[in-house]
């Protein structure tokens, strides 16, 4: 059973409880009412009707565990990040369990707080970034499954969203454009500054990025996260590809926007980068987004090449990816609170001179792989 | 200065060098041991001795001279008159936390050393009138018994000039000569006067002496230059004043033979008396200074 069966067989059953009282309305009530309240009985037991509701559910139950994955990743961010510089991070609230429930404190901080808009921004932009910014990030998420039948599926056979990957790459892109809204209609400096770091950024680290994403769709012969990870059932992409997968992993990097490349919110230079202007829960909305898409790109970079769900049966499937997606996002981390940043004229001289040549190198490696039949 | 080489950093040196160094430190402080962060309110951090912080007054060693209260530049203390069982009446200081500045010299310049700064630093509340502390919410009779004492002590004979009788015997004693007989203007008797920096604190001169007027004490260095009485006799009524007032027991009133005038019955009056002063003990805090009412006493530097 999917999980789509799943979700599925609960609207059913909730569908079916209901409509007891629609049939018994239009039993009771005469003429016309009573058949139009049998009309809405039949349509909500139609097939489509519940197919739609139950992946809505998927999509509920994927955004829930998103959260607590973003929960646990900042307060793993945190913790780990106190220790290697040799304080404790967050203790007192909830300090039993390490101190987890700081997160929850300081969302709530920031629910409390005043929301502004500058007066002289524009409107529409200002409210539209984070809408974007949150949503392509949400879309990138729901595309990735976790275990082989644990996915946003679209029917009881499917497995898993076709072309996902490619789905997911194009969301997880779109980033930079919102970001690139953001700071101009703040109207303000350094958010512009950000914004138009964001843009040059992305054009040193998106080439490479999905050179060794296509690499990957070379040997595995699918566009599907499904697909990808049983071609890897054997052996995990990471062995034949370590190449790519360094440049996978230093591109991520650029992509969700950590230390040595997060040029657009750079403390030291700009305030706060593009999300100066941003107060309230907006800005926590960014700062939540920001390691939701770092649990994408960990989620990204397992389903790739670490061979997702794939490991011993001792430990169900979707907890598998899970450990890896942390396992990466912890390497990020570690890489992200060591190095300094670096300037835009280097990132550049980065993305082309260094990673695009590599991912180039690493894509004649896949082919040659795979025109000796090896995979 | 050294040559600016332009250094070609590697790969190794950019990235595997310092997240080599943060992975060293997350082991030490995560594997091996604890972060090096003191969690405040419930850890404390061992502060060093010589930490500035509240008060306390050793009511056994201060003899009550106000010295404290004279330097203090913020006029954060004052002398409270106090009756004490053990101690009688007597005078103490008391300090107000809310201007003190933690400078220390109250506590520099008590020639008993009797005044420390302790490492207890929370003294923040909710009102001020709570951390404006009575001399007997500062009384710590043990506090300075335990602490290094950091001032320089001297051993030196000590005077009681009521037992003397003049007898020059501890002069005759002394091996580095330091002692010598100086008459008492008027008085018709000598005392001993010490030259104090020959002195080796041998206690000879103590031992000798028949009348024990002598004792041997420690007495501390002072860091400052003690201002001493200057002795007008011409002034002085013999009213003994200063006497009361001296919290050192450095004066002493002596009788001048001769000056006795006959009343009017015709029978024979009493004596004049002066007062004569032992350095040795004086710790220069003017209070026979201000007492005296017929400016028999001069000292210069001190506050009226």
């Amino acid at each position: 059973m999917n999980l789509f069966q799943f979700c599925y067989g609960l609207i059913h059953w909730l569908v079916i409880l209901v409509n007891h009282l629609w049939y018994w309305l239009g039993g009771v009530l005469p003429g016309a009412l009573g058949d139009f309240f049998t009309g809405i009985g039949d349509l909500a037991a139609s097939h489509g009707n519940i197919a739609v509701f139950a992946i809505l559910l998927e999509v509920i139950v994927f955004v829930i565990i998103a959260f607590i994955n973003v929960l646990n990743f900042i307060w793993l961010d945190r913790k780990f990040m106190g220790r290697m510089f040799d304080f404790y991070g967050p203790y007192y609230v909830g300090y039993r369990i390490g101190g987890w429930l700081q997160n929850i404190a300081d969302g709530m901080k920031l629910f409390v707080k005043e929301i502004i808009t500058p007066a002289k921004a524009d409107k529409a932009g200002f409210l539209l970034a984070p809408i974007i910014f949150i949503g392509s990030s949400f879309l990138a998420l729901s595309t990735i499954p976790l275990g082989s039948n644990f996915g946003v599926e679209t029917s009881a056979h499917d497995t898993g969203v076709p072309g996902g990957a490619l789905i997911a790459f194009a969301f997880f892109a779109i980033a930079p454009f919102s970001i690139l809204v953001a700071g101009w209609s703040s109207n303000n400096k350094y958010t512009l500054i950000g914004g138009m770091r964001s843009a040059a950024q992305m054009m040193s680290y998106e080439i490479p990025l999905l050179l060794t994403v296509a690499s990957v769709f070379l040997l595995a012969g699918s566009f599907s996260f499904n697909g990808i990870i049983d071609a890897q059932k054997g052996i995990w992409f990471v062995i034949p590809l370590f190449l790519g997968f360094v440049v996978f992993l230093v591109c991520l990097m650029a992509e969700v926007e950590v230390q040595p490349f997060d040029l657009p919110e750079a403390e030291a230079e700009l305030v706060e980068g593009w999300t100066t202007e941003y107060s309230g829960m907006r800005f926590g909305l960014f700062m939540m987004t920001s390691y939701l898409r770092g649990y994408i790109g960990g989620a990204l970079a397992t389903a790739l090449f670490l061979g997702g769900w794939h490991g011993p049966t001792l430990i169900p499937e979707p907890i598998w990816f899970l450990i890896k997606a942390y396992i990466v996002f912890v390497v990020i981390e570690w890489a992200r609170w060591s190095l300094p940043r670096i300037r835009v004229d280097q990132i550049l001289n980065l993305g082309w001179k260094r990673l695009m040549p590599l991912a180039v190198v690493n894509l004649l490696i896949a082919a040659t792989f795979k025109t000796l039949g090896w995979f | 200065m050294a040559e600016a080489k332009k250094k070609r950093m590697s790969t190794f040196g950019y990235v595997a060098k310092p997240m080599g160094r943060t992975i060293r430190q997350f082991y030490g402080s995560f594997v091996r041991g604890r972060p090096n962060t003191i969690l405040y309110p419930y850890q404390k951090l061992e502060l060093p001795p010589t930490y500035r912080g509240k008060h306390t007054i050793d009511f056994k060693r201060c003899i009550g001279c106000s010295n404290c209260v004279q330097i203090c530049p913020n006029d954060c203390m004052w002398m409270q008159k106090l009756e004490d069982p053990e101690l009688g009446k007597i005078e103490r200081p008391g300090i107000d936390m809310g201007r003190c500045m933690f400078c220390g010299l109250c506590v520099e310049v008590c020639p008993t050393v009797a005044i420390h700064e302790t490492v207890e630093f929370e003294l923040a509340d909710n009102l001020r009138a709570r951390i404006k502390f009575d001399p007997r919410e500062l009384r710590d009779d043990k506090y300075a018994d335990s602490v290094v004492e950091e001032r320089v002590k001297h051993t030196i004979p000590v005077l009681d000039l009521d037992k003397c009788t003049g007898c020059e015997k501890c002069a005759g004693e002394c091996p580095e000569m330091c002692i010598a007989m100086m008459p008492i203007e008027a008085a018709g008797k000598s005392k001993p006067e010490f030259t104090l920096n020959r002195c080796t604190g041998e206690g000879k001169c103590a031992v000798s002496c028949p009348e024990k007027a002598l004792t041997m004490k420690d007495v501390y260095e002072s860091y400052f230059e003690m201002p001493e009485p200057k002795f007008v006799l011409k002034k002085c009524t013999g009213c003994g004043a200063c006497v009361r007032a001296c919290p050192a027991d450095a004066i002493y009133m002596m009788e001048m033979p001769g000056t006795a005038k006959p009343t009017k019955d015709g029978k024979p009056g009493k004596n004049k008396k002066r007062a004569v002063f032992v350095f040795e003990k004086c710790v220069g805090c003017g209070k026979c200074f201000r007492s005296c009412k017929f400016d028999a006493i001069d000292m210069e530097g001190v506050e009226e």
